[in-house]
């Protein structure tokens, strides 16, 4: 019942702003796949060009192998979640429910037992005769995703749908999500510009900016092994330290920095002499010296719990962010003090600037 | 304290004067329909009578004036409501320029004397062998009455979420459908009240009418003809009925609608 998504090479220009350019990848059947971004990235444009609400202006969509092109939204095996989850104000929860199974010209009786089914599947029974404004924003949520699986849809497709909701509500919503999917294995393609979302729910995320695809990668790779500063940059926190390439081979490269030469992993295409930034996230980073040591000055500490963020200012005015377990707080640098942090090399990365 | 004692006295005599200049004819036309005189007058008060109401029923020629009018009415609400609403639906899918052209041209005739559309009407439809009379009534009327519906439906129109229509079409809803299920009951409320006025607007035009009527009477044309050949408070009955008939429904249609609000508190 679930489809593969296949994007060939798709492009959307509005008159002179190129919204989304070139990207290609594919969305395996059952999978719950991420498009992340920041606003104005570009994703909710993809999302729109597989629903069929936008035709690209270049590449095509394939959706369980067949090619989109020229079929409209009302005759693609997709259903789609808004972000403003446009529930029919005017309909009681039942009736938007089955609104799919009228539109395929099911007997009234028949729509409204599926619609029972549904309204169980998603923990509202009893709820098919209120009206939509009469839910919390909750249960609108859950009546939104009801109504699209009720087209028992190949692909669904999710646009931040989370977004309006509270802190609480969303962490709930994402693990019954996440869920709902497994339990109806369904392919799911959902849209946020919220990393940690992206990463928790995800089998793989596609990280998009500037219209531009960034990288395809399970939620641990794009931790792990950034291919782009961006992606660096906007999955999880980092440090950049920016430098020069003195080395590459055996995985790794060395930069020569402000701060002395680092060692950090590396694609080896780098060339030696290029400009480089080796980003380091701040749970890698050890209070101390060691063979890749840094020095900053520590302006502040924050403790959370679980560890303690330091925060501080490279020599070259830089940001500091290292995580400190709560374990190792003595060993914690004091605020207004200079102090020196380690870290293993197989715990960075380095990537050639943009 | 005594200025603020002047001001709301002034206030008051204001607002006195506001309401006396609104209802004051209203209250002395209807009045006179209980007068025994022979005239529309409240003075002198010659007796008080029911006379006049029953005058009123049996007047053959005003019943023929007001089955003309409903008729006529009820034809132009047929055709101005689905014109209208087509109208807005293509003028709020326009884009910038093309729609205030599109506005324009469209809004025209509430601009264009009534007279003139009268006259027009009557002298376009006598080239191609069409003269006044039903036909002719409802083609003048419509064309400036479209625009109220017109201007309702649209303003209703801006309020719709048009992520509705495309949840719909997602949904796998056809055109048809998507209007069907989800416009259409959007803007019930302006379609009614559009209904409304449209029918409000086609019974009390006079001066469009009275070129295009041909050899019909219209209520209107009814009682301006009365005018001329001797008013009787037969006349003062017939408005007062019709006061009364609006005005009851006004409160109906508030009361209708007040016990829906508390049907649905929060929808």
């Amino acid at each position: 019942m679930s489809h593969s998504v296949q994007l060939d090479g798709i492009g959307m220009t509005f008159g002179s702003t190129r919204a989304v350019g070139d990207v290609s990848f594919t969305v395996q059947a059952g999978e719950f796949f991420s498009i992340l971004g920041p606003s104005g990235c570009g994703k909710t444009t993809i999302l729109r060009m597989i629903a069929g609400f936008l035709e690209p202006t270049e590449g095509r969509v394939l959706i369980g192998g067949r090619d989109m092109r020229g079929l409209g939204p009302n005759q693609r095996p997709t259903a789609m979640i808004f972000q403003s989850l446009a529930l029919f104000p005017l309909m009681p929860v039942w009736e938007n429910i089955a609104f799919g199974l009228e539109a395929r010209g099911m007997g009234r009786a028949e729509r409204r037992k599926r619609a029972e089914e549904l309204l169980r599947l998603i923990a509202l029974e009893g709820y098919g005769d209120r009206m939509p404004g009469e839910l919390s924003g909750g249960q609108r949520q859950r009546v939104a995703i009801a109504r699209a699986l009720a087209v028992e849809p190949g692909v669904l497709l999710l646009d931040e749908p989370l977004s309006a909701l509270d802190l609480k509500l969303r962490q709930h919503m994402r693990a019954e999500l996440r869920g709902l999917q497994k339990r109806t294995g369904v392919t799911f393609i959902y849209i946020t510009h919220d990393q940690s979302e992206a990463l928790a729910m995800s089998d793989r995320v596609a990280v998009m900016s500037n219209g531009l695809l960034q990288q395809v990668a399970t939620p641990r790779q794009l931790y792990d092994n950034p291919a782009t500063p961006f992606v660096a940059r906007f999955v999880g926190e980092t440090n950049a330290i920016t430098g020069q390439i003195g080395a590459v081979g055996g995985g790794m490269a060395r930069i020569d920095t402000a701060m002395g030469p680092l060692r950090g992993r590396a694609d080896p295409h780098l060339a030696v002499g290029q400009k480089a930034t080796l980003y380091i996230r701040p749970e890698a980073l050890m209070p101390g010296t060691g063979a890749n040591t840094l020095h900053a000055r520590v302006s502040r500490m924050d403790f959370e719990g679980a560890f303690a963020l330091v925060h501080g200012q490279f020599p070259d005015g830089a940001a500091l962010t290292a995580a400190v377990p709560s374990t190792r707080l003595s060993d914690a640098p004091a605020p207004g003090t200079d102090a020196s942090f380690f870290f293993a090399p197989e715990h960075a990365v380095v990537l050639a600037d943009a | 304290m005594t200025a603020d004692r002047i001001f709301r006295g002034l206030f008051a005599l204001y607002l006195l004067a506001f309401v006396a200049y609104l209802f004051a004819p209203l209250a002395i036309m209807s009045a006179a329909a209980f007068n025994t005189s022979r005239f529309p007058t409240v003075i002198p008060w010659q007796g008080t009578t029911l006379d006049w109401f029953s005058a009123m029923w049996a007047d053959a020629a005003m019943w023929q004036a007001l089955w003309t009018s409903a008729i006529v009415a009820v034809l132009v609400a047929a055709v101005a409501l689905p014109v209208g609403t087509a109208a807005a639906l293509v003028l709020t899918t326009l884009h910038a320029r093309a729609r205030s052209v599109a506005y324009a041209v469209m809004v025209s005739p509430l601009l264009t004397p009534g007279v003139v559309i009268g006259i027009s009407t009557l002298i376009l439809w006598r080239q191609v062998g069409v003269g006044g009379g039903i036909v002719l009534i409802v083609v003048a009327q419509t064309t400036f009455i479209i625009c109220y519906v017109m201007l309702m439906v649209m303003a209703r129109l801006q309020r719709f979420d048009r992520t509705q229509e495309e949840a719909a079409l997602g949904l796998g809803a056809s055109r048809a459908m998507v209007f069907r299920r989800v416009l259409l009951p959007f803007l019930r409320p302006a379609l009614l009240a559009s209904g409304g006025l449209a029918v409000l607007q086609s019974v009390e035009n006079y001066n469009t009418t009275l070129f295009v009527r041909g050899f019909e009477t219209p209520l209107t044309v009814f009682i301006a003809t009365k005018v001329r050949t001797g008013l009787t408070p037969a006349v003062n009955a017939l408005a007062l009925v019709i006061i009364a008939a609006t005005v009851i429904g006004a409160i109906a249609w508030e009361i209708a609608r007040r016990r829906q609000v508390t049907a649905r508190p929060r929808s």
